[in-house]
């Protein structure tokens, strides 16, 4: 069962930060700077947090991994004002 | 349970049996038909568990450290990722940590967890696979008396002391896994077990629906289809372009980003025409066991790219075994034509538009069609059956659509035509199996089978047999349906077609709809009519090439085709 995922981080050094970004890239859509949106089984949750667990500084950075509930089943309540907020859906890619 | 004689099946002899390793032991230990699975016939799958096992386990396969060349001389161990095999044992293992002092050592073999809650804190099957590493070290002239189990998860070192009662079973678990690896009985599926519920192979060995077919009553559990897997991407705009982008693959048309998908969530590639890859994109396909497929322009299955394929040998040969069985041929073709014959005709009484009065007189004479498949003595007169209930039902088949007046001849089909397709509704036929082939393909060489050697329909260059026969149900249900459902709910229009030299095919914005209406219907949840669980398309089709391999490997009777009510 996948669940809705947030992740926020704070990440000092620049070369660090942009390997976080890279590889939450693969894990979830870039939502804001710093923000992504995850749909994730347990399997690949466990993936994303050791790899991240494994870039980061332990002292200096800062990782949020917030779980918003069961992804087919969970409305999440944003307020999101400005750009409009969608929570990331299961869908195939056709081009 | 149902096993197949075994007579003919090749065998290895005691002398050729490789040696076991220690992890296998404990896979052994704790279900015997995992153990066969795992190491004999190679397979393996990920799973949650397994992916935090590698990850916790990371810091002790580094290695490092070294066992003394000569154990007589007093210097601490202290030699991590250990490799040790003996010959006379039959064991290999790579042991996590060894230490201890001159010829005193100790074997620790890192779980994650936590320890258990049973007696002495550890589980048999991690004594048993911690004793054939003392048993290695002892064969190596240490002494070893005891090792240590260390739990990641709550940091704590339990002692499992070497007595005689676990030296004891231990040999016997190695004799026995010899035994079952030298015969070629799979051993049967444990019963109703709470262990399958997080077992990583239990997609594979099917414990419930195997037992469930072959011998008992208990409605299988829906453990297999609640298995995540990813969602296929499909490039089909002719300028398509995708290429590797870290974590995941880009698609360009015209040097613009049109979409992304991460590797992680992508569980095939499909690319029609002069759509094209990179070949890093490729590599990583290939490395994630990502197939890869090829369309042409105009929807024709041209192959596939898979990485360097499966390991399991056996089911291969089974496959090719039965292949030259003509009894065995007949009485699968039987069941797949019948059930096709049976699925279309529940699509036409479910979706019948046309006409009450015609109905009646179509579903009898389709259940003797039905008849006529289960009976037919030969393939020959089998596909004077098949043709008999397909002319019926393509006959009919326009009495499921709505009839809207697009102009321009609309969705007028007045029977089957191909090679090409001269019709709109022929030109929809034609690509939807297209993409059922692909499907099917896809499953069953993900499940280890040759998708070119079928037992209905002939093998002949290009052609994946094995793919169309185990289509045959499915036509009804995936992709006629698909076909209704654009049209009648007006997805495809007239307008999506294009009409050269008698041949008409899918313009690219009609078959970007239709794409998405057939992913639509293969992620469809339905109930399965034997196991009574919900299972969607997509998940069915990998259940039933399972199946197919279950019954090639003798453990089921009779292979069930898939048909709804």
């Amino acid at each position: 069962m996948e669940r809705l995922f947030i992740v926020a981080y704070d990440i000092q050094d620049p070369k660090r930060w942009r390997r976080v970004f890279k590889t939450m890239h693969g894990y979830g859509k870039w939502l804001q700077l710093s923000v992504f949106q995850c749909r994730l089984s347990r399997m690949r949750y466990l993936q994303m947090e050791a790899l991240l667990g494994e870039f980061v500084n332990q002292k200096t950075d800062h990782v949020l991994i917030l779980d918003m509930g069961p992804a087919d089943s969970v409305k999440p309540r944003v307020q999101s004002i400005g750009r409009p907020f969608e929570p990331v859906e299961r869908i195939p890619v056709i081009v | 349970m149902v096993v197949a004689e075994p007579k003919d099946m090749e065998m290895l002899t005691g002398a050729m049996i490789p040696p076991i390793p220690a992890r296998m032991l404990n896979e052994f230990v704790y279900c015997p038909r995992l153990g066969y699975l795992m190491w004999v016939q190679g397979e393996f799958e990920h799973s949650a568990d397994t992916v935090e096992g590698g990850i916790k386990h990371r810091r002790v396969d580094k290695g490092g450290g070294s066992l003394p060349e000569d154990p007589g001389e007093e210097e601490i161990v202290h030699a991590r990722s250990v490799s040790l095999g003996s010959e006379t044992l039959g064991v290999t293992g790579k042991i996590d940590l060894v230490e201890g002092e001159g010829n005193r050592v100790t074997p620790v073999d890192y779980k994650r967890g936590k320890r258990p809650h049973v007696e002495g804190g550890v589980y048999d099957p991690e004594k048993v696979q911690l004793c054939a590493y003392g048993l290695l070290l002892k064969e190596h002239g240490f002494e070893c008396v005891e090792g240590f189990i260390y739990f990641v998860g709550s940091k704590e070192r339990v002692p499992v002391p070497f007595d005689g009662a676990l030296v004891s079973r231990t040999m016997a678990a190695i004799e026995e896994f010899r035994k079952v690896a030298a015969g070629d009985r799979i051993p049967p599926p444990l019963d109703g077990s709470p262990k399958c519920v997080r077992c990583s192979l239990v997609g594979i060995c099917l414990p419930d629906e195997v037992g469930f077919l072959s011998r008992r009553g208990v409605e299988p559990r829906p453990i297999f289809p609640s298995i995540e897997r990813g969602l296929p991407m499909y490039v089909q705009s002719p300028r398509g372009y995708v290429r590797k982008d870290g974590e995941r693959m880009v698609v360009e048309v015209a040097k613009e980003q049109v979409a992304a998908a991460a590797y992680g969530d992508v569980s095939q590639v499909a690319l029609f025409g002069p759509a094209s890859m990179t070949t890093p994109a490729l590599h990583e396909c290939l490395r994630r066991e990502i197939p890869v497929t090829w369309f042409s322009y105009g929807g024709w299955f041209m192959g596939h790219t898979f990485g360097s394929g499966h390991r399991n040998v056996t089911t291969r040969t089974a496959q090719y075994r039965a292949s030259f069985d003509d009894g065995k041929c007949l009485d699968l073709s039987r069941r797949l034509v019948a059930g096709k014959i049976a699925n279309c005709r529940t699509l036409l009484r479910r979706n019948w538009k046309g006409g009450p009065d015609a109905l009646p007189s179509l579903m009898t004479s389709m259940r003797g069609d039905v008849r006529r498949a289960v009976r037919a003595p030969s393939i020959e007169s089998l596909l004077g059956a098949e043709g008999g209930a397909a002319g019926r039902y393509f006959a009919n088949f326009s009495g499921m659509m709505n009839w809207k007046d697009e102009g321009e001849g609309g969705f007028d089909f007045n029977g089957r035509n191909r090679r090409p397709p001269r019709d709109p509704v022929n030109a929809l036929l034609s690509f939807a199996y297209a993409m059922l082939v692909r499907e099917w393909v896809v499953a069953l060489s993900g499940v280890g089978l040759d998708p070119y050697r079928g037992f209905y329909h002939q093998p002949r260059f290009g052609r994946p047999a094995l793919a169309l026969d185990m289509m045959e149900p499915f036509r009804p249900l995936v992709a006629d349906s698909t076909v209704l459902t654009a049209i009648n709910n007006g997805e495809v229009r007239a307008g999506d077609f294009v009409r050269t030299a008698g041949a008409c095919a899918l313009t690219e914005k009609g078959r970007r709809s239709f794409i998405a209406a057939f992913e639509r219907r293969m992620g469809l949840e339905v109930t399965h009519p034997i196991f009574k669980y919900r299972i969607s398309y997509r998940r069915l089709l990998e259940v039933e090439a399972r199946l197919l391999v279950r019954f090639l490997m003798g453990e089921l009777k009779r292979y069930p085709v898939f048909m709804t009510r």
